[in-house]
């Protein structure tokens, strides 16, 4: 009854029963189109603050007697709630217990959040690469919970996080499935050509221009020599500084409001990369360089994702800056090395590529007609392994 | 999750295993010791070791999947073999960090000629500690990743397709040759990390198709090496193999793109991929061999200990020839275990059963 009255209801004393009304209606944020996820087709609406609504846009989509909720609290001193969401006889009970046992496992005061409810309970809390996918998105969430995936989200956050994930997953985007098969699919590989730009564009700059000019054609030679002879710097240097520079626009623009931010875009994208250059403080080549990578990373779908994919880009610049493209390969090693070992509720994060589940491809690496999507994917370890049969 | 290796990922590592920075000079090696279509060697080379594969298919049979370790111990006193443990830990490690070493010194040719080979070579080795501590589960994984970042690299050997003369290749068989037994075995070495398999049986259980992985991971890495010596012999006179030592770092770099030339630069960045791998294999072998004597040290404890011991013993190699002979000496070792080892085992196993069977 206390816990009740705590959470905000009504207790109603009648004779010897006590009845808990729920009068609870405290004021929300209406459904809005998410920041973060926007798509061009599909539905526009985001989850909200609210447990309560969240719930109720997913139940909105999946109107299934199996999906099934689990409530838990999380936080010694806010005792916030916690939901766990899977679709009995798709998703796989051991993820759904795992996923309970670390949550009731935590042992922190308060959550604000879902992203750090996830931080708390991950494999590996050391990586700079999350293992958890968070969405703010309805449909995305049903389509993850029809793969077998199990959710979870935390009252008082718009964020939905599905588990397990794939590092793959990270470079999907609902938008895939509303467009043609083909555009989908052509727009998923080049995402993930935009993941090796970010990674590896400015780096392979600053190796070539530091250490292997002799890879650089005749005709482009020219070029660049006169690009880079007023630059003072050496490359690594001129790099890390115009890296930095793009990271502190976006970071400025990502805190400003929307229409200063814009400003911001303009005066540092034009003003500071213009002036750098003519100042003789950089090259204009490594302007494109560095320009190219940071577009590439924001169209990777998955914003903690791009933000760790920046981060691991830096690490490379150093690396190819101080020991060139033996740097640069150790780089790519130590990182591939390092997402090798990664596991996302005890499964493999490299999932479908290793474990190699060839099936799976078509909804990752492509995305295939719908007719060809007759399994779930095979991470989630779903007891009922084949979707509904769709005609051909 | 199953916690044994797969079929398809087993068949990447061992061929990861394999491959190496011998194919760089495998054309060279064929055209000076096998002569005129010398990559033909390739294929009665990759037949021996499949026969040597057969030896490890029967202890395989025989011992019914057990680990070698536990088949040796059943009837080989440990005071005879744990010196013998120590032995093969010691010359896997040193062969393993040799390798990279070696990698380091063919890169020296072309970049960084004045960093310290062993700053480099310490980069490699704390790559491949990385994967060690980690397992070999992991390392499994990782192969297939380091796998698709190289394979395709196969691609470019389409390049050569308008300066390939058949007429280079010539109607005789292993003229001009010089020493066929030498070649043989220097040949064989560009095809060891297959054995190490017979340390894998204590992680297969039926459905990891242990034999049929390594046999299948044989041929892709026979077929990887014939192609590539094929076109070789295509693209160079036999006299011009002779004379180049790394063929294949040459023929890289007369690819020329639009944006890049020189591309030897690059793509023998991405040879570290399977190098490292070469190293992890014989480290991870002698870990496995020491944990059985050392049963109650921690593996990543081992696998740091043996990392530090091997980089520490091929400090000694100075230059490039040094390092070679070291090579060349614990290759032809690694060649006697790799043959040695299995009939050993076999003659153990059978002397089992006969004793099982007077009991």
């Amino acid at each position: 009854m206390i816990k009740g009255i705590l959470s905000g209801n009504v207790a109603l004393f009648h004779e010897s029963d006590t009845y808990i009304v729920d009068v609870y209606g405290p004021a929300a944020r209406a459904i809005e189109q998410s920041q973060t996820e926007t798509v061009i087709t599909g539905p526009h609406d985001a989850f909200t603050e609210q447990a309560n609504s969240n719930l109720s846009l997913i139940r909105e989509r999946l109107k299934s007697s199996h999906l099934k909720v689990i409530k838990l609290e999380v936080g010694e001193v806010a005792k916030s709630n916690a939901y766990i969401l899977y679709i009995k006889d798709i998703a796989n009970m051991d993820y759904v217990n795992e996923l309970a046992s670390r949550i009731k496992a935590m042992e922190i005061d308060t959550v604000y959040d879902t992203n750090m409810l996830i931080q708390c309970i991950d494999d590996n809390p050391s990586s700079i690469f999350p293992q958890f996918i968070s969405t703010e998105r309805p449909d995305t969430a049903v389509s993850k919970l029809s793969d077998g995936k199990v959710l979870c989200f935390l009252d008082g956050s718009p964020s939905i996080v599905s588990v397990p994930a794939s590092f793959f997953e990270f470079f999907t985007s609902s938008d895939d499935y509303y467009q043609r098969w083909a555009i989908g699919s052509a727009t998923r590989l080049l995402r993930l050509v935009a993941f090796i730009i970010t990674i590896t564009f400015t780096a392979v700059y600053v190796s070539i221009t530091t250490f292997h000019y002799e890879m650089i054609p005749e005709h482009l030679l020219l070029s660049l020599t006169e690009s880079r002879n007023r630059v003072p710097f050496p490359p690594l240097y001129e790099a890390l500084l115009m890296e930095t520079t793009i990271e502190l626009l976006r970071e400025a623009g990502a805190r400003l409001p929307t229409k200063i931010g814009q400003t911001i875009g303009i005066v540092g994208g034009i003003v500071i990369g213009q002036s750098a250059v003519q100042a003789g403080f950089t090259s204009n080549i490594l302007v494109i360089a560095v320009a190219s990578s940071a577009i590439a990373s924001f169209v990777v779908p998955n914003y903690v994702m791009s933000a760790s994919i920046r981060l691991v880009r830096f690490g490379l610049i150093i690396l190819a800056g101080l020991l060139g493209n033996f740097g640069l390969a150790a780089g790519i090693a130590a990182v591939v090395i390092h997402l090798s070992g990664l596991t996302s509720l005890g499964s493999s994060y490299l999932s479908p590529v290793a474990p190699f589940h060839s099936s799976d491809w078509k909804d990752v690496f492509i995305r295939a007609p719908f007719s060809l999507f007759t399994r779930r994917p095979s991470q989630s370890k779903s007891p009922n392994k084949i979707r509904n049969k769709m005609r051909k | 999750m199953r916690n044994k290796l797969s079929f398809f990922h087993t068949t990447i590592m061992i061929y990861m295993f394999q491959s190496g920075v011998v194919i760089l000079s495998m054309p060279h090696i064929l055209a000076y010791y096998f002569g005129t279509n010398g990559w033909l060697a390739v294929i009665l080379i990759s037949l021996i070791v499949n026969v040597n594969i057969g030896f490890i298919f029967l202890v395989y049979r025989l011992g019914k999947g057990r680990s070698v370790f536990e088949i040796l111990e059943q009837s080989v006193s440990k005071v005879i073999l744990f010196p013998l443990y120590i032995a093969l830990a010691i010359l896997w490690t040193v062969l393993g960090s040799l390798v990279s070493k070696d990698y380091v010194h063919i890169f020296q040719l072309f970049s960084f000629p004045n960093t310290p080979p062993m700053l480099l070579t310490v980069l490699m080795g704390l790559l491949a500690l990385m994967l060690l501590v980690k397992g070999i589960f992991v390392i499994e994984r990782a192969a297939t990743i380091f796998f698709w970042l190289i394979i395709w690299m196969l691609l470019l050997l389409f390049a050569f397709s308008y300066d390939f003369e058949w007429v280079r290749l010539t109607p005789f068989v292993f003229k001009e040759g010089d020493n066929f037994l030498l070649g043989g075995l220097n040949l064989l070495k560009g095809f060891l990390g297959y054995e190490l398999s017979l340390f894998l049986f204590p992680y297969s259980d039926k459905r990891t198709k242990l034999i049929q992985a390594v046999i299948i991971a044989n041929v892709m890495i026979t077929l990887v090496y014939f192609i590539t010596c094929f076109i070789a012999y295509g693209f160079y006179s036999l006299n011009q193999l002779k004379g180049v030592l790394y063929p294949v770092i040459d023929m890289m770099s007369y690819i020329k793109f639009p944006f890049v030339q020189r591309v030897e630069n690059l793509f023998y960045g991405f040879f570290m991929f399977t190098n490292l791998f070469s190293t992890v294999a014989y480290v991870w072998a002698a870990k496995e061999a020491c944990q059985r004597v050392f049963k109650k040290v921690k593996p990543g404890i081992l696998a740091v200990v043996l990392i530090i011991i091997g980089f520490s013993a091929i400090a000694i190699p100075d230059v490039t020839g040094e390092v070679r002979e070291w090579l060349a000496f614990l290759g032809f070792f690694e060649i006697g275990v790799a043959f040695i080892l299995p009939v050993l085992l076999i003659l153990v196993l059978i002397t089992q059963r006969i004793m099982g069977g007077a009991r």
